[in-house]
């Protein structure tokens, strides 16, 4: 597939115009681009401007300076209908419009295409009931759109900007709100419109996870400056821990493509395990503020310094084993020998040998 | 595919699914209504006779003819005209403000006719010594006012209330503009002379009955064009539906919008606030009405059903106001409001449950 580029901002400033000459502004030299065939993520902190950056390459706020071009031409060269041919947009806002059916709905994206009355001919009802199936609607046409769930009218209002027949749509958030199944749902038709018919659709989302294993392009808005790039290269050059620079709490963890909250560490564990048992042990000792080792073939030595940079008052060396008949876990600490049946009873027996007397 | 609850819409939906039969319906009973007004008043006319005189009135009794041509049949007209037109200012201003107690009497349009016609009325005693009133080319110059006042108060509300969605906000703005606008009419009765006062006096006094054959001439074809506007704008205002911003990314021409509906609605509640005065709550609750029997938010359905239900509305509050069996009239505003208030109320309680309009 030939590539185009799509959208292209060269040094764009975005904000709110107030008068002629006051004037609000959101961020300065934006330099973005995004390609025929590409899933991009918009990614920032609340209030960081991504909605004005969203609102502006859709037409709906004009740049404050510098060059957007849509399919290589001005946005500002397009008249109202060209643009709407070219892009469609899907807010964060819900729409609650009493007894207006999906079908109906969806065929108000064919606006630019039908006539001063809003006919809709043979070509656009082919239009609508495709764009009602790729977005698994089936059978919901006949359904007010204000008595069916968030998930289904989210789908609803991206078939809407799939019956405005655009190859780039622009979508403010379209997963919040949504619980996961229906998040992951709307990112699969997303990826599936972008797979198949080479769209190029700009979202943005609060989701690290799901954009850096779904998206072609990450667009991330920083307090200072915006940058661009694919999900891997973006997180190799550590750009996601400026994301958010006021707390200190949170830490990027690249294995897991998200956020996690930095604590401090307890001590360290040895942990003997292998298969299931070894993931949920080490599941359950991290979340309880250890660092585990888990080299099977090291026998656990009971004394293992805990690292220095920690300012525990108490030194913790904990080694836990598995064991097979009867099923369970023994624990060996500071000399003393538990043995435990379930993972439960390991975080409480765990839990109670890391609580200061005292405190 | 069988999806749980798609029996119930489909139930639900059957009533006014055909809208065609729908509309003949609302026709009907429209026509009955209408003949129906035409019978009643102080004085006894029988089916026969009215018959009888709206076909041959050459050849019946004259009286009768005067009766039905000078005053009932001006006044049905007027009724079928201000409901129809009160009822689509009210809907276009729902949709565009997407709030469901918007309305002509509401967010202060009619006021702003009122000021209209005031300024014009009162100022036209400085300027000619007295005023035209009541030849054909005073009707014009007076709807020609409450075009203006209505047109600048609509212009006013938008500025202000677009980005209000907020049912409460927008009923408070409204009382803020027709307490503003009430005060500078008093202002004005203040300064003017008497002869002058006299006829704003009467002209406020006005009601469907005070419309004359020759004030028909200005009212029909000003209601004709507002609807027509109306109808000609229903694409535009299915798009506004969905917010402003959708409709902007759907390639909608916002201002071109903007102006058709500023323009249908300042012309139909101007010219009906001109000629029968203020009637309250038609505008409000009739697009209710009709999205409940319709089912159905789309406006080329929505504004004939409307026009047609606000019709039957009002015909049906003229022939309340004559009180069967009484010789006075009730002023028709007090009718309007006492039939829509508790609507407007139960609209409100709707409004909590489904969300917009």
């Amino acid at each position: 597939m030939q590539e185009d580029i799509y959208i292209r901002c060269k040094g764009v400033s975005i904000g709110y115009r107030e008068r002629s000459t006051a004037s609000t502004v959101v961020k300065k030299d934006i330099s973005l681009h995004a390609l025929s065939g590409e899933m991009v993520a918009l990614i920032g902190g609340n209030g960081i401007g991504k909605s004005t950056l969203l609102k502006t390459i859709a037409g709906f706020i004009p740049p404050l300076s510098g060059e957007l071009l849509v399919r290589n031409r001005p946005v500002s060269d397009f008249s109202a209908t060209e643009l709407a041919r070219e892009m469609s947009f899907v807010s964060t806002e819900i729409v609650r419009v009493a007894n207006l059916t999906v079908h109906e709905m969806v065929g108000l994206g064919r606006f630019p295409y039908t006539n001063w009355f809003g006919q809709l001919n043979d070509n656009d009802q082919m239009i609508i009931d495709r764009a009602i199936l790729q977005t698994g609607l089936s059978g919901y046409e006949n359904r007010p759109i204000n008595r069916i769930s968030d998930g289904e009218r989210q789908r609803a209002m991206i078939a809407r900007a799939l019956a405005q027949d655009t190859r780039i749509m622009v979508l403010d958030e379209p997963t919040a709100f949504l619980d996961i199944s229906n998040k992951y749902e709307i990112v699969r038709i997303l990826h599936q419109l972008v797979s198949e018919q080479g769209k190029c659709i700009i979202f943005s989302t609060h989701d690290l996870n799901t954009s850096l294993t779904m998206a072609d392009r990450i667009w991330l808005m920083l307090e200072d400056r915006v940058v661009e790039g694919i999900p891997e290269e973006m997180a190799s050059a550590g750009y996601f821990d400026w994301l958010f620079p006021n707390n200190q709490h949170l830490r990027f963890d690249p294995e897991r493509n998200d956020f996690r909250i930095k604590r401090e560490k307890y001590g360290v564990v040895n942990l003997t395990a292998t298969g299931q048992e070894l993931i949920w042990a080490k599941k359950a000792m991290e979340r309880l503020g250890f660092e585990v080792k888990t080299d099977p073939l090291v026998s656990p030595s009971p004394s293992l310094p805990v690292s220095q940079s920690l300012s525990l008052p108490v030194p913790q060396s904990i080694s836990i084993d598995v064991i097979q008949l009867p099923q369970g876990w023994n624990i060996i600490h500071s000399g003393i020998f538990h043995n435990v049946a379930t993972l439960e009873d390991l975080c409480r027996s765990i839990k109670k040998i890391t609580t200061r007397p005292g405190s | 595919m069988k999806l749980p609850g798609n029996k119930y819409w489909k139930v639900k939906m059957r009533l006014f699914k055909n809208s065609t039969v729908g509309f003949f319906l609302l026709m009907g009973v429209l026509a009955f209504l209408f003949l129906l007004d035409l019978l009643s008043g102080s004085v006894h006319i029988s089916l026969y006779q009215s018959i009888s005189t709206l076909f041959h009135p050459s050849s019946s009794d004259p009286q009768i003819a005067a009766i039905l041509f000078q005053f009932r049949i001006p006044k049905a007209i007027t009724a079928v005209l201000a409901g129809a037109a009160l009822s689509v200012a009210g809907l276009q201003m729902q949709t565009i403000f997407r709030n469901p107690v918007a309305g002509p009497d509401i967010l202060g349009i009619s006021s702003g006719a009122s000021l209209g016609v005031a300024l014009f009325v009162l100022s036209a005693g400085w300027i000619f010594g007295g005023t035209p009133l009541f030849s054909i080319a005073g009707s014009w110059s007076i709807v020609m006012a409450a075009w203006f006042g209505a047109g600048c108060m609509m212009f006013l509300v938008v500025m202000l209330a677009s980005r209000l969605r907020d049912l409460m906000t927008v009923l408070i703005l409204g009382i803020l503009i027709s307490g503003a606008v009430m005060a500078v009419v008093s202002v004005l009765q203040y300064f003017s002379n008497e002869s002058t006062l006299k006829s704003f006096i009467v002209w406020t006094m006005g009601s469907l009955g005070s419309t004359t054959r020759d004030q028909l001439w200005v009212l029909v074809p000003s209601v004709a064009v507002g609807l027509l506007v109306a109808l000609f704008s229903a694409k535009f205002l299915d798009a506004f539906l969905l917010g402003e911003n959708y409709a902007k990314s759907m390639g909608m021409n916002l201002r071109l919008a903007y102006l058709l509906t500023f323009a249908s609605t300042s012309i139909l509640a101007g010219s009906i606030t001109a000629f029968c005065g203020p009637i309250g709550f038609v505008g409000i609750i009739v697009p209710h009405l009709a999205r409940k029997l319709f089912h159905s938010p789309l406006h080329s359905k929505l504004i004939p059903a409307t026009m047609l239900m606000g019709a039957i509305v009002m015909v049906i509050g003229d022939l309340i106001s004559q009180l069967p069996g009484y010789a006075t009239t009730l002023p028709i505003n007090s009718v309007t409001s006492l039939l829509g208030i508790p609507v407007v109320v139960w609209i409100i309680f709707q409004h909590k449950k489904i969300g917009a309009i």
